[in-house]
């Protein structure tokens, strides 16, 4: 082939290339488009939003200090003045909830953040390399995954004590193997494209081909993954600090709201009722707006539903 | 399927050594001097000491590991260091509650998800469906322990139907249903929404095929095609997922016993990593592993009994 032969085919690859990131933005609209279109995703994407502001602006929103205690109003019903009633030291459920988010949001983004920023490169890394890498990379993986994890994170928690920062990475922990697996499958199959073949033959380097080729392409499944996976975070993180592993009093985490209403269920059941709600409506959140993304990214069944 | 059976049964040695490895370095992950972790600040140098022979910590590593696993093929998981029962005593007499509570949750889950999916995929697109969805969505969405707190509180306390505490009578079996009842809903729940979503994802997908069309052609009633005939691909992927949820109710399991104050498997390990109880931890967390290990691998031979392509792979 002479050189200039060479450059036309390395130019005609290139395209392809730029096509296919330019499908990666059309991506996202029409993901946008669905959520838009379908009224559980809005009512996912309205019940996250909520969260948020609530976790973001919670000095603001919140109409007392969450650990502000009058003790010779505790146990109050809702009233205008305490719209959720009060807890067992008086202290205002709602701005304790609202704060709550603040927690759950911190520990969940955190925790995926680090699985994805640990997994993703390690899955790559090991589907390009394959040979040693890649069986080292899937077997420990695979030890990870062995233990139930509810058991894993417990041991840790126990072992490492109770801490904001040791909770994140214990979650991290039981969660990096199954990004580390989803990135490790779609570089599998993509590192055979024309276009990474085309990178590879213009000289770029290996990490450059994982950080600036492969890594845009192989996203879209983890965006998935990682959505859901936030739900999951704020759940652990309520059930340790419910087992008293996690967060520790007085810091207002829905969990520990969740285990003092356990320790009052005969007196107060408001107490329980309360964070119960805001626990399974995040969560439902959570699921509507994975769901609607899952048929966004899936023709298949976007084409049943129409 | 002999091949198959032989190589995915040795496929889990690499896995339960790795799992040995990391139960048996777990005391040296424990900050500081294990023996005065245990014991607590006012400890003597020689009840430190004392402790330190009778866990082997004056031996080196080696001959630990080696002892370690060793005590495990004889079936010896130590002693708790609190009570001096043996770790295997303990874990026996709370398991049978355990295994009983997961196999009734994965059961019901299973019976009523299967039944549920396949209803909403014959009526698709119809109020049923939408139901169905609608309630399996909300039912994985509501965690298993404040399904139970709710549970506990609404029929328990508020409504008296069904005892607050306890795992019931020994030997008594009406009283033990009764005080089962609450803490197996609370587990299924979750469960059974994922079970029946999928499985109404699946007969959908099944639904559409040619042999199908081919039986409908035929006159076939639809709900008979339905269960004798889709269900029986649809189930493929159900049963894939039977080890994915054992460790899902072993998980919920730890939580359901500690609210419903039952005994089992999940409260011997709370209980120890509370009271920093390692040799009951490391035996409780290992025969967790053990279960979940097997149940995976059970799942996948059957997989492979159900679907004749695995095998071949």
């Amino acid at each position: 082939m002479t050189q200039e032969k060479v450059s036309i085919e390395l130019s005609r690859r290139w395209d392809s290339y730029k096509r296919k990131s330019h499908l990666r933005i059309k991506k996202i609209a029409q993901i946008i488009h669905v959520i838009r279109r379908e009224p559980r995703g809005l009512i996912g994407v309205s019940i996250i939003a909520i969260i948020l502001m609530c976790a973001l602006f919670s000095p603001w929103i919140a109409p007392f200090d969450p650990n502000e205690q009058d003790i010779a109003n505790r146990f109050a019903g809702p009233s205008p003045e305490h719209l959720l009633g009060t807890d067992y030291v008086g202290r205002d459920i709602l701005s304790r909830l609202i704060y709550g988010a603040r927690v759950a949001a911190v520990v969940s983004i955190c925790s995926v953040g680090i699985a994805v920023l640990v997994g993703v490169p390690l899955g790559a890394i090991a589907a390009y390399n394959g040979g040693a890498v890649d069986y080292i990379v899937i077997l420990i993986f695979d030890v990870i995954r062995s233990f139930p994890s509810v058991i894993v994170i417990l041991v840790l928690a126990a072992i490492f004590g109770p801490s904001l920062l040791n909770i994140i990475l214990i979650l991290a922990y039981t969660s990096f193997p199954a990004y580390g697996r989803v990135a490790r499958a779609q570089t599998l199959s993509f590192k055979e494209e024309e276009c990474i073949i085309a990178a590879r033959s213009l000289g770029a380097t290996t990490g450059r081909i994982l950080l600036s080729h492969i890594t845009p392409n192989i996203l879209s499944p983890i965006i998935v993954l990682a959505g859901m996976d936030l739900a999951v975070m704020i759940m652990w993180e309520s059930a340790l600090s419910f087992l008293g592993l996690g967060l520790q009093p007085p810091t207002s985490s829905w969990g520990i709201m969740l285990r003092q209403g356990y320790t009052y269920i005969e007196t107060a059941p408001l107490m329980i009722i309360w964070p119960a709600i805001v626990l399974i409506t995040t969560m439902l959140g959570c699921s509507l707006l994975a769901e609607t993304l899952r048929v966004a990214l899936n023709p298949r069944e976007r084409e049943a539903d129409e | 399927m002999l091949k198959y059976f032989v190589k995915r049964v040795l496929g889990i040695i690499p896995t339960l050594l790795c799992v040995l490895l990391f139960l048996f370095s777990l005391i040296y992950l424990l900050p500081g001097d294990p023996a005065s972790v245990m014991l607590g600040p006012r400890a003597t140098p020689a009840m430190v000491e004392t402790l330190n022979k009778s866990l082997g910590l004056d031996q080196p590593v080696y001959v630990r590991l080696g002892r370690y696993i060793w005590g495990i093929l004889h079936g010896d998981l130590g002693e708790s260091v609190w009570s001096g029962h043996s770790v295997s005593s303990l874990i026996m007499s709370a398991l049978p509650y355990t295994i009983v509570l997961t196999l009734s949750s994965m059961g019901l889950a299973a019976f009523f998800g299967i039944i549920l999916g396949v209803l909403a995929a014959i009526h698709g697109k119809t109020i049923i469906d939408h139901l169905v969805t609608v309630l399996s969505l909300i039912a994985v969405s509501v965690p298993d322990f404040v399904a139970a707190c709710l549970l506990l509180l609404i029929f328990s306390v508020r409504l008296r139907l069904f005892p607050v505490l306890g795992g019931g009578e020994a030997g008594n079996i009406v009283d033990q249903t009764h005080h089962l009842i609450l803490p197996v809903i609370a587990l299924t729940l979750g469960w059974l929404g994922y079970i029946a979503r999928l499985v109404r994802d699946t007969t959908l997908e099944v639904l559409d095929m040619d042999y199908i069309k081919v039986l409908r052609s035929f006159g076939a009633p639809m709900r008979y095609i339905a269960y004798k005939y889709a269900l029986k691909n649809a189930i493929i992927p159900v049963v894939a997922t039977i080890g994915l949820g054992v460790g899902k109710l072993l998980g919920g399991a730890v939580f359901v016993e500690m609210i419903f104050n039952r005994p089992g498997i999940g409260k011997v390990i709370t209980d120890a990593v509370s009271a920093r109880d390692l040799p009951v931890v490391q035996g409780g967390v290992l025969i967790a592993a053990l279960l979940f290990i097997l149940a995976n691998l059970a799942a996948d031979l059957s997989y492979a009994y159900f679907d004749p392509r695995i095998r071949y792979k």
